[in-house]
């Protein structure tokens, strides 16, 4: 019979010490008895707190495993590589940053029906999970980049694209791949062919040489950053009067996954037409 | 606007139920190459799929790209315009001498659910021509809209950019590769004809919004893969001569409404697609209806029109057939047969005397050559 999540708590406790006794005098036949008995208590307790939490989710979907697969939720893969880049990012670009820096990578056709599911789940259940892998929305219209992904938890300043936010997040992205590859002793090959792919389109920033070995991650920094001076503020402009018209304009719904009126939204939040 | 209306309506009913096929630049510079094509004229005109028609009366086109072909297009495209097209950004900084500055990109093709291609063009004009944006560059998916035959065909460029100077720019990516600076010049011509389309289209709308068309560039870009490594290149077309072919064929291109003047209303080219598509109009009612268009055949079909095959067999034994160098010179014979009775002896009417005479020589001459009579 279950055991509640309780009893299953003091019982995982019991264990443990009888673990530690048994393997501080010595007794390996006792530890390894106990230590089983644990194991299988804490996927009791594991299996009792899956069921008590009535929310509901969908089956959380498992990505295929490569060579080194990730049992994480696709969902959350996405949420993994998109919280690396810091802007948005079309599905090609968060899978090749899922391989270089978390070791598996996806198709990128389950990334674009992955939009689709989450703002299903979302108006069946809003704000009912942390987060929510949801749209990029145009500055002009607030309807959905088409094949762009953001994060909700972003603030909205973030989530909308303006004329020029595709280069700036473009460079934006280039200095973070730079900073995630310093933070690895031995970047992976993937990675280090990532920063060349960024830096073959940013001026200053490919070493003469241009083999991949040799991009230099402060390099691409400099450069990324001398570029991004230049469109940064008037980009921060256009996007922070986006963010302010979709504030006031759009449900909660609207705001994560866009307007599909396709009719322009004028200043009062009516739609045109 | 009345007859336009029923226009319309009739050539909605000549294409029957499936959704018009787009007039896209090549059909449009086929058109105005041929434009003595009834057949042709009026199924672009009624955006008929010609690829299915001519395949369910039994003869398939045989061009169009392998689908291989078409996927390694779309990725080499894909490739060019991703991450606010950063490649193309920085193959135009070395071409066109952009400015740091210059990075905007729109994506026109971009809107909420499915609009119309009349709301898309409307989008289209308003990003071009609208003053009251940020910083514009590079529009991706911009729909266009060109006058062809009294009616609107739309058309959709790669892209277009704008220059801080207010100068426009046609760019078309192909994926035909340039090897040493050198690509196959049939396929560099059809570029350069397709882009000097999106140039009319582009100068019009231009000039429709009371500004000056001289804005629009002759000078096209095109991005293709360089070798055959998809590393991108650019190229510049200066499409001044093909713009002059084009208007001048645009100007002498038939009404649709005096097009379809001479065919019954209830002409009609519809497949009746059964729930997956399959054809289930009778082939030979098909062909009855396409043969009641006349059609106008020449070998220049077999490389732009889908139909060809179907024509040519219907062609067979015409002097046309041939070409039309071989049916000037035979001037006023339409018939294989015809001329080489002629060229056998048999007399001629008077019209007909002076070729005749020709005719009956080239048979000598080529007797003596050959040593053969004509079979």
């Amino acid at each position: 019979m279950a055991e509640t999540i309780e009893a299953l708590e003091r019982r995982i406790d019991e264990l443990r010490v009888a673990v530690r006794e048994a393997v501080l005098t010595g007794d390996q036949a006792l530890a390894s008895a106990r230590r089983t008995e644990l194991r299988q208590a804490e996927q009791a307790w594991e299996d009792a707190l899956s069921s008590a939490a009535a929310a509901p989710q969908p089956q959380p979907t498992l990505a295929p495993t490569g060579t080194q697969g990730s049992l994480l939720p696709l969902r959350e893969q996405v949420y993994e590589a998109l919280s690396l880049l810091q802007v948005s990012a079309a599905p090609k670009l968060i899978a090749t940053v899922h391989e270089a820096f978390f070791g598996s990578t996806f198709p990128t056709t389950r990334v674009t029906s992955l939009k689709r599911d989450e703002e299903r789940s979302f108006r069946s259940a809003p704000f009912a999970r942390p987060y929510y892998v949801c749209a990029a929305l145009s500055a002009d219209y607030l309807s959905p980049s088409r094949g762009l992904l953001a994060v909700s938890t972003w603030p909205m300043e973030k989530r909308v694209i303006g004329s020029l936010s595709p280069r700036v997040d473009f460079l934006t992205a280039a200095i973070r791949v730079a900073d995630a590859i310093e933070r690895i002793p031995i970047p992976p090959a993937t990675a280090r062919q990532l920063l060349a792919r960024f830096a073959g389109n940013i001026p200053g920033a490919a070493q003469p040489s241009a083999i991949p070995d040799q991009v230099r991650p402060d390099v691409v920094r400099q450069a990324a950053e001398a570029e991004l001076a230049v469109h940064e503020e008037l980009d921060a402009r256009i996007r922070k009067d986006a963010a302010e018209r979709a504030m006031r304009q759009l449900s909660d719904a609207e705001r994560l996954f866009g307007t599909k009126l396709g009719e322009p939204i004028d200043e009062t939040g009516a739609a045109a037409g | 606007m009345n007859s336009d209306y029923l226009a319309g309506m009739r050539l909605d009913r000549l294409r029957g139920r499936a959704l018009p096929v787009n007039h896209n630049a090549r059909t449009i510079s086929a058109l105005a190459a041929n434009p003595g094509c009834p057949r042709r004229s009026l199924m672009d005109a009624a955006g008929v799929d010609k690829q299915k028609i001519a395949a369910h009366v039994g003869y398939p086109a045989p061009f169009g790209q392998s689908v291989f072909a078409i996927t390694r297009g779309n990725v080499f495209e894909a490739r060019v315009k991703e991450n606010g097209a950063a490649q193309l950004l920085t193959l135009l900084r070395d071409h066109l001498g952009l400015d740091v500055s210059e990075v905007g990109y729109t994506d026109l093709g971009d809107a909420g659910g499915n609009p119309s291609r009349e709301l898309r063009h409307v989008r289209t004009r308003h990003g071009l021509i609208g003053q009251d944006h940020g910083p514009r560059t590079l529009f991706d998916h911009p729909l266009l809209r060109l006058r062809v035959g009294g009616r609107h065909a739309y058309l959709e460029p790669d892209l277009i950019a704008l220059r801080l100077d207010g100068s426009f720019h046609v760019i078309e990516i192909k994926s035909f590769p340039v090897i040493d600076g050198q690509a196959d010049p049939a396929k560099v011509a059809a570029a350069a004809i397709q882009s000097a389309v999106y140039v009319r289209a582009l100068r019009d709308l231009i000039a429709e919004a009371g500004s000056d068309p001289g804005r629009v560039s002759h000078e096209t870009i095109l991005i293709a893969p360089k070798d055959f490594a998809s590393q991108p290149v650019a190229t510049s077309l200066d499409v001044r001569k093909q713009l002059g072919v084009l208007d001048r064929q645009l100007v002498r291109m038939t009404n649709v409404e005096d097009m379809l003047e001479p065919f019954p209303e209830t002409l009609t080219f519809d497949l009746d697609p059964d729930e997956d598509g399959t054809p289930r109009r009778p082939p030979e009612e098909l062909a009855a209806a396409i043969s009641l268009v006349p059609a106008n055949y020449a070998p220049e079909c077999l490389a732009t029109c889908e139909l060809c095959f179907a024509c040519r067999d219907e062609a067979a034994g015409s002097t046309g057939a041939l070409g039309k160098s071989v049916r000037e010179d035979l001037g006023g014979i339409d018939y294989n047969a015809q001329a080489l009775a002629l060229a056998r002896g048999q007399l001629p009417s008077a019209e007909r005397a002076e070729i005749a005479a020709q005719l009956l020589r080239a048979a000598q001459l080529r007797e003596q050559l050959l040593g053969e009579e004509i079979q």
